[in-house]
């Protein structure tokens, strides 16, 4: 049946709508011109907020390290544990939640499509295993790809043609969207237990500096024609005084010709915007580094801001897992990954009494805020890394409300409200804007062109909140608005309603995205790359692929590239 | 005849893929790469003895029946029951095990799997101090220093040595095969000798008198650069006997031995002259080659999983690795036995939050090993229905969990009949996963591989899947009717 | 004082983490009769696997008379009050408590008083394992209260112990006081193996022999007496031990002199 949604607040970014009240219609789970009201399905949204599906560009939600994670956590699902219902199945939540729930918890906030953003590819078809059992959601997952023994060997031969094949054939063996870049070259190093600490650290044994890594494979996602930007976790990561490097990586970033298009979408700033020498003189680098991106169109980026709670940290980045090990003492799981990766996971508890927290907290807003383009900027907590994505309201009300940071502000350790400098800003998000950076930026930023908007042809992907934005001040009101956006008045997917009044009414598979690049020429599978793949992997050719078996709904992308 | 190649062995953790099967005439004619124990399996699905139909227990006797009143009595037992286990797993596939959850919690059964048995000591330990480990790949590439201990690969995993550690050739290390040659050649000489002078046919020249560990000094060889062997066992098993190092401890000392070592590669003094039999001075020399090495890896087993101290001792192992983390680069990985324990373990964590020992009596999963774990539930004679799938517990369960497992209602799919189905009351035959039935298995570093279908299984037979598929329909169809009634 | 009669011998395990002095209190037998319980996958009412009494006695407030041991969480979370069981306990019992008083006159199951914040569990018979314990996977242990058990204790108790008393005067199986951080343990009779492994901190004390005592505790010194609690001192003289090394080596072991002679070869590194 169409479906017709009457007569609310429609915010749309992408279209240029803002606020107006209209009639939003939908046939064969897209959304178009017009139905006919009388036969039409109709949902009176008259009073409400009317936003396109929330779109989430990077939240770890599964695969090996993701489920590793799960397994070492039992005393964090204690404590959050959700019953089997009539139309959902059972499990626990709470920093990461187990595949159904967290395909639940997303929907009942509003969102329907989300990034995977961390998938070795040898166990690539874990991650998709996982992705199937995610209800409610379109997935999509970026391989890793910078530390790779086939990009850093084509990359230090300087063969951008060949490195670019490797590259496409990975993402289509893998069913991947885009290029993950953890740590470029520091992963490789980890492999014997070290790290590289700048940009022209030269990585052991391939005779290839990160930049080298970061300025090629930017250099391939341009050749490749792929919809993201190479979608990258920077070097020194998490270390105090690491803006200068965050500085560095988007300055040689800029050699890649960008026709206006940005070129890398740095992850989780947050964690490397820090200023100062060490953990006791920490401060904000926000300041420089939103300077920077204020005067560069080359650069998205997207939060990682801290919530105030016990949560666990999973990452590639093993050398940075270590090294929190090491501060928390706490259990500690590293997981290399031959020829390809790392990965670690600490669990972490977020205290505002703790100083370096409490700055941390504050450089993910002020990050935000003191970005002037919203469409540069995408809210995420780098779930469950700074925290669970069920938290995702209240970092919506920090961004929309001062009476809201304050009130946390004031709660913080001394130190870090003295070096924070979110008191000076004044700066409060709009409906409109909060609407680009949770779903119409991200969208457009990932190429997904029938997302993140309502606009005819688009999928019918929409989040109905119980907010009349006429009568409540949200800035005010935050706990209005926070309670709105917490559990939806409706998430329609495809043109189903999944959730009503924040609870599920129905599952829905969701489909898994996946860019299938075509290259004038393909790598060549003969037996001398057979015999090579089994000189670097313990894995036959022929068995490291994901097959169409493992996609439950799949949904390929075919692109065109230049090589 | 046709040749199918790359296909993986669905038989114990290691998960070679790179077999190749020769089809001839709807079976498997020639088994090419692999082991023993890889052939004897592909050649079973031809075995005479198969059942081919399901059986039920009428009047004491098992008589054959059709696969819809099998299914439909299996869906009643479990959907009446109040407290139903669900046990077995590891050797099916995840597509398997997926419906296996989805049936646990609908029947609102303990959902176990036989890791509780084997390796769920090493999940505990890890859930309590994290692990650092990787992939094999990684071992083969980068290992310098590689221990075994409490486990016998030679015979337990026998490709283990040969893919993925001592004998194989990665990016930064070699292979020691040529070494290992020799070490073979003189253990099968002294073993021939041996014999020789048992059957009298040489006459007895040197009393053979076992090595006391005291003259077990580690060698020089420790020191050395490439890779390096040991292992660590209570007594010399034949991966021992390549070894460059063989470190004999005390039966079920292994947890004091560890924490030595620990205290040591802190720089500690301790207060005692020998740990678990071995002097400490030769455990300093141990702490030696693990701090000077580029990356070493232990490999453990049940000698450590399941002798005095159980998980604690992964406890103290992983904290041991965790601590040479500061010194070096060193990974820890269990020796998995059934092909797909590890892909049990894993379904079950993504869909539940849990690896094992899963109650979803209450509607939601619980977990607490020694509390909702099959032998425990067992020997309380707390349970009123068992599933036992792929695996079986008759044969290897303490005598009182078997005697309560037997007395209630009891469901036993396998494709063999073994002990358990023996004295099931419902025995689902089914195809064989990885021969007959394409799916998906987890070695025992979580790297997941497909399994093929080679040949056609016996006419008729349903898989594992389809089985459970429709058990578990049938399931929902009786709690809608009693919903329907109610 | 509410009196609970199991109505039959249990065969499945029962969850009733209603059964509390703080649930109860106020409650008409009406509505005891209907909180909620679970009987293996069938949600039942308290009424329906108890009778209940209404006795007009003040203290204690709920008494238990039979054997109760397929019967979980008895006294989850309580803050106050007091249970007295006259039989066998099933798991969890007292679980998360912080104040109030809970009798055992017979034994109890595995994790009794696990991760306790105070009031007082005593126990006639035996307790079972991972006594006063955390949940798998958790470092929050015993972070204050007592536990009396008068006979004999499972393994594993006392894990990532924090602060608190623990008193046996029977034996104690192994790992006890496994990464404790705090409080005191006092074994009157023989302890188990790997008696305070990886303990960083807190005190043992083993009135009794302990045979095996791990090879990463080094001996300090000889002491006359050890406090337990407040008025309270074993006598000994006893063998302080530090260790684990294999941690930080700032946990206190002591070992009765008298019945271990074994140990008197540490007696030269003093």
């Amino acid at each position: 049946m169409d479906l017709l949604i009457k007569n609310g607040f429609v915010f749309d970014p992408l279209n240029g709508v803002n606020g107006d009240k209209m009639d939003i219609a939908i046939r064969n789970g897209k959304i178009v011109e017009s139905v006919t009201e009388r036969t039409s399905k109709i949902i009176d949204a008259t009073g409400l907020t009317v936003f396109p599906g929330g779109v989430d560009i990077h939240t770890h939600i599964a695969g090996a390290e993701v489920n590793t994670g799960r397994l070492v956590r039992p005393e964090d699902h204690e404590k959050d544990f959700v019953r089997k219902t009539a139309n959902t199945r059972s499990g626990v939540g709470y920093s990461i939640p187990s595949t159904f729930i967290t395909g639940y918890r997303y929907s009942r906030m509003g969102y329907t499509t989300v990034m995977n953003p961390s998938m070795a590819p040898l166990e690539a078809k874990h991650t998709h295993e996982e992705l199937n059992d995610i209800p409610m959601l379109d997935k999509a997952t970026y391989p890793l790809l910078g530390d790779w023994w086939l990009v850093l060997e084509n990359l230090s031969k300087g063969d951008f043609e060949e490195c670019a094949r490797y590259v496409a054939w990975m993402l289509r063996i893998t069913k991947g969207y885009a290029i993950k870049i953890v740590n470029p070259g520091g992963l490789e190093s980890w492999g014997f237990g070290r790290n590289v600490h700048s940009i022209d650290d030269e990585v052991p044994n391939f005779c290839i500096t990160p930049r080298e890594i970061m300025c090629g494979l930017a250099k391939v996602n341009k050749m490749l024609n792929l919809p993201h930007a190479i979608h990258l976790h920077t070097n020194n990561l998490g270390i105090p005084g690491n803006y200068t490097t965050t500085l560095e990586t988007m300055k040689c970033l800029e050699s890649i010709p960008n026709d206006g298009k940005p070129v890398a979408h740095i992850t989780h700033l947050q964690f490397s915007s820090f200023a100062g020498e060490d953990w006791g003189t920490l401060t904000s680098g926000a300041e420089e580094i939103t300077k920077y991106i204020n005067n560069h169109d080359h650069i998205t980026f997207d939060m990682g801001q801290i919530i105030f709670t016990d949560t666990t940290t999973m990452t590639a980045d093993g050398p940075f897992e270590y090294t929190l090990y090491q501060l928390s003492g706490h259990k500690w799981v590293n997981s290399d990954v031959e020829t390809e990766t790392s990965g670690g996971i600490i669990p972490f508890r977020y205290k505002r009494k703790n100083p370096v927290n409490a700055i941390q907290w504050s450089i993910g807003l002020e990050l935000a805020l003191m970005t002037k383009n919203p469409w540069k900027v995408f809210m995420t907590t780098d779930h469950p890394n700074a925290g669970p994505f069920t938290a995702y309201p209240k970092i919506l009300a920090w961004l929309v409300s001062k009476k809201a940071r304050e009130a946390t502000f004031k709660r913080l350790h001394r130190k870090g409200q003295r070096r924070s400098l979110l008191p000076s800003i004044t700066r409060e998000l709009s409906l409109y804007d909060l609407a680009i950076v949770t779903r119409a930026g991200q969208a457009k930023s990932l190429g997904l062109k029938e997302k993140g908007h309502l606009g005819v042809g688009a999928d019918a992907d929409i989040a109905i909140f119980n907010l009349n934005p006429e009568k409540v001040d949200i800035a005010q009101k935050y706990k209005t608005f926070r309670r709105a956006f917490s559990n939806v008045a409706y998430t329609i997917k495809g043109g189903k309603v999944l959730v009503k009044d924040g609870e599920v009414l129905q599952q829905s598979a969701g489909k898994t995205m996946w860019v299938d690049v075509q290259t004038s020429q393909e790598v060549e599978v003969d037996e001398e790359i057979k015999r090579k793949f089994r000189e670097y992997w313990t894995v036959e050719f022929d068995n490291y692929p994901v097959s169409d078996h493992y996609l439950k709904n799949s949904s390929p992308i075919t692109i065109k590239a230049d090589v | 005849m046709s040749i199918v190649k790359s296909v993986t062995c669905p038989v114990c953790g290691c998960l070679c893929d790179d077999i190749e099967l020769t089809i001839a005439d709807g079976a498997v004619a020639q088994v090419k790469n692999g082991c023993a124990m890889c052939e004897a399996k592909f050649f079973s699905h031809n075995n005479k003895h198969r059942i081919t139909t399901p059986l039920m227990r009428k009047d004491g006797e098992l008589v054959p029946v059709s696969y819809d009143e099998a299914i439909q009595k299996s869906a009643e037992i479990l959907a009446n029951a109040t407290y139903p286990i669900l046990y077995g797993w590891s050797s099916t596939d995840c597509e398997a095990q997926r419906i296996g959850v989805a049936l646990a919690e609908e029947v609102g059964g303990v959902l176990d799997n036989t890791a509780v048995v084997c390796h769920g000591p090493s999940i505990l330990g890890v859930q309590d101090v994290g692990i650092p480990t990787c992939t094999l790949g990684q071992v083969r590439h980068r290992a310098d220093l590689i221990i075994y201990w409490g486990c016998d690969p030679w015979s337990a995993h026998p490709r283990h040595l040969e893919r993925y550690t001592s004998f194989t050739d990665g990016r930064f290390e070699g292979s020691e095969w040529k070494s290992y040659i020799n070490k073979v050649k003189a253990a099968a000489g002294k073993k021939k000798l041996r014999s020789l002078e048992r059957k009298g046919i040489l006459k007895e020249r040197h009393p053979h008198i076992a090595p006391s560990v005291n003259d077990n000094k580690p060698p020089e060889i420790l020191n050395k650069k490439g890779r390096k062997l040991i292992v660590v066992d209570v007594r010399k098993s034949m991966t021992a006997e390549v070894a460059d190092y063989f470190l004999q401890v005390e039966y079920g000392k292994d947890y004091e031995l560890i924490q030595a070592v620990r205290a040591l590669v802190k720089d500690q003094e301790l207060d005692v002259e020998k740990v678990a039999g071995v002097p400490v001075e030769y455990l300093q020399q141990l702490v030696d080659a693990m701090t000077s090495c580029e990356f070493g890896v232990i490999f453990f087993g049940m000698g450590l999983t399941q002798s005095a101290g159980k998980f604690r001792n992964i406890d103290v192992a992983i904290s041991l690795v965790r601590d040479l983390n500061m010194r070096t680069k060193f990974a820890i990985m269990p020796m998995r036995g059934h092909f797909n324990v590890t892909g049990a373990n894993t379904v079950f964590t993504w869909q539940s939050g849990y690896p094992y020992g899963i109650d979803f009596s209450m509607g939601y999963p619980r977990y607490n090993p020694g509390e909702t774990t099959v032998v425990d539930i067992l020997m309380r004679e707390e349970s009123d229905a068992g599933l036992v799938i792929a695996s079986d517990p008759v044969s290897n369960f303490p005598r009182r969990a078997v005697e309560h497992l037997v007395k209630n209602p009891l469901i036993v799919i396998d494709p063999h009949m073994n002990a358990t189905s023996l004295v099931g009351d419902i025995v689902f035959p089914a195809s064989i996963v990885g021969i007959e039935k394409a799916g998906t298995a987890y070695r025992m570093d979580h790297v997941p591989l497909p399994l093929k279908k080679v040949v056609d299984p016996p006419e008729g037979l349903l898989s594992d899947e389809e089985i459970l598929s429709r058990i578990l329909n049938e399931v929902r169809n009786i709690k809608l009717k009693t919903l329907e009634v109610a | 004082m509410i009196v609970l009669t199991p109505l039959k011998k249990y065969q499945y395990p029962i969850i009733a983490e209603c059964i509390t002095p703080d649930v109860f209190q106020g409650k008409t037998k009406e509505e005891l009769s209907n909180l909620p319980v679970w009987e293996g996958n069938k949600k039942r009412k308290l009424g329906e696997l108890f009778k209940i009494d209404v006795t007009s006695v003040k203290s204690p407030d709920i008494t238990i008379i039979g054997d109760v041991i397929k019967v979980k969480r008895i006294g989850w979370g309580m803050t106050q009050g007091e249970i007295v069981v006259n039989g066998n306990v099933g798991m969890h019992l007292g679980k998360k408590m912080s104040g109030g008083k809970i009798v055992v006159n017979g034994n109890t199951e595995g994790w009794t008083g696990s991760q306790m914040k105070g009031g007082l569990i005593e126990i006639k018979g035996n307790a079972g394992d991972y006594l006063g314990s955390p949940y798998r996977g958790s470092t929050v242990g015993m972070r204050n209260g007592k536990i009396i058990v008068h006979g004999n204790v499972g393994s594993d108790a006392a894990i990532y112990m924090k602060s608190g008393v623990i008193k046996i005067h029977g034996n104690a199986d192994s790992f006890m006081g496994f990464r404790m951080t705090g409080g005191v343990i006092h074994i009157e009779k023989n302890a188990g193996t790997r008696l305070g492994a990886c303990m960083t901190g807190g005190k043992i004390v083993v009135s009794g022999i302990l045979k095996n005592i791990m090879p990463t505790f080094a001996l300090e010194l000889i002491k006359g007496k050890v406090k337990i609690e407040t008025g309270e001192k074993a006598v000994g003289p006893f063998y302080v031990f530090l260790g684990d090394l294999a941690e930080t080596g700032k946990g206190k072991l002591f070992v009765s002199k008298e019945k271990n002679p074994q140990m008197s070869q540490y007696e030269r590194f003093l």
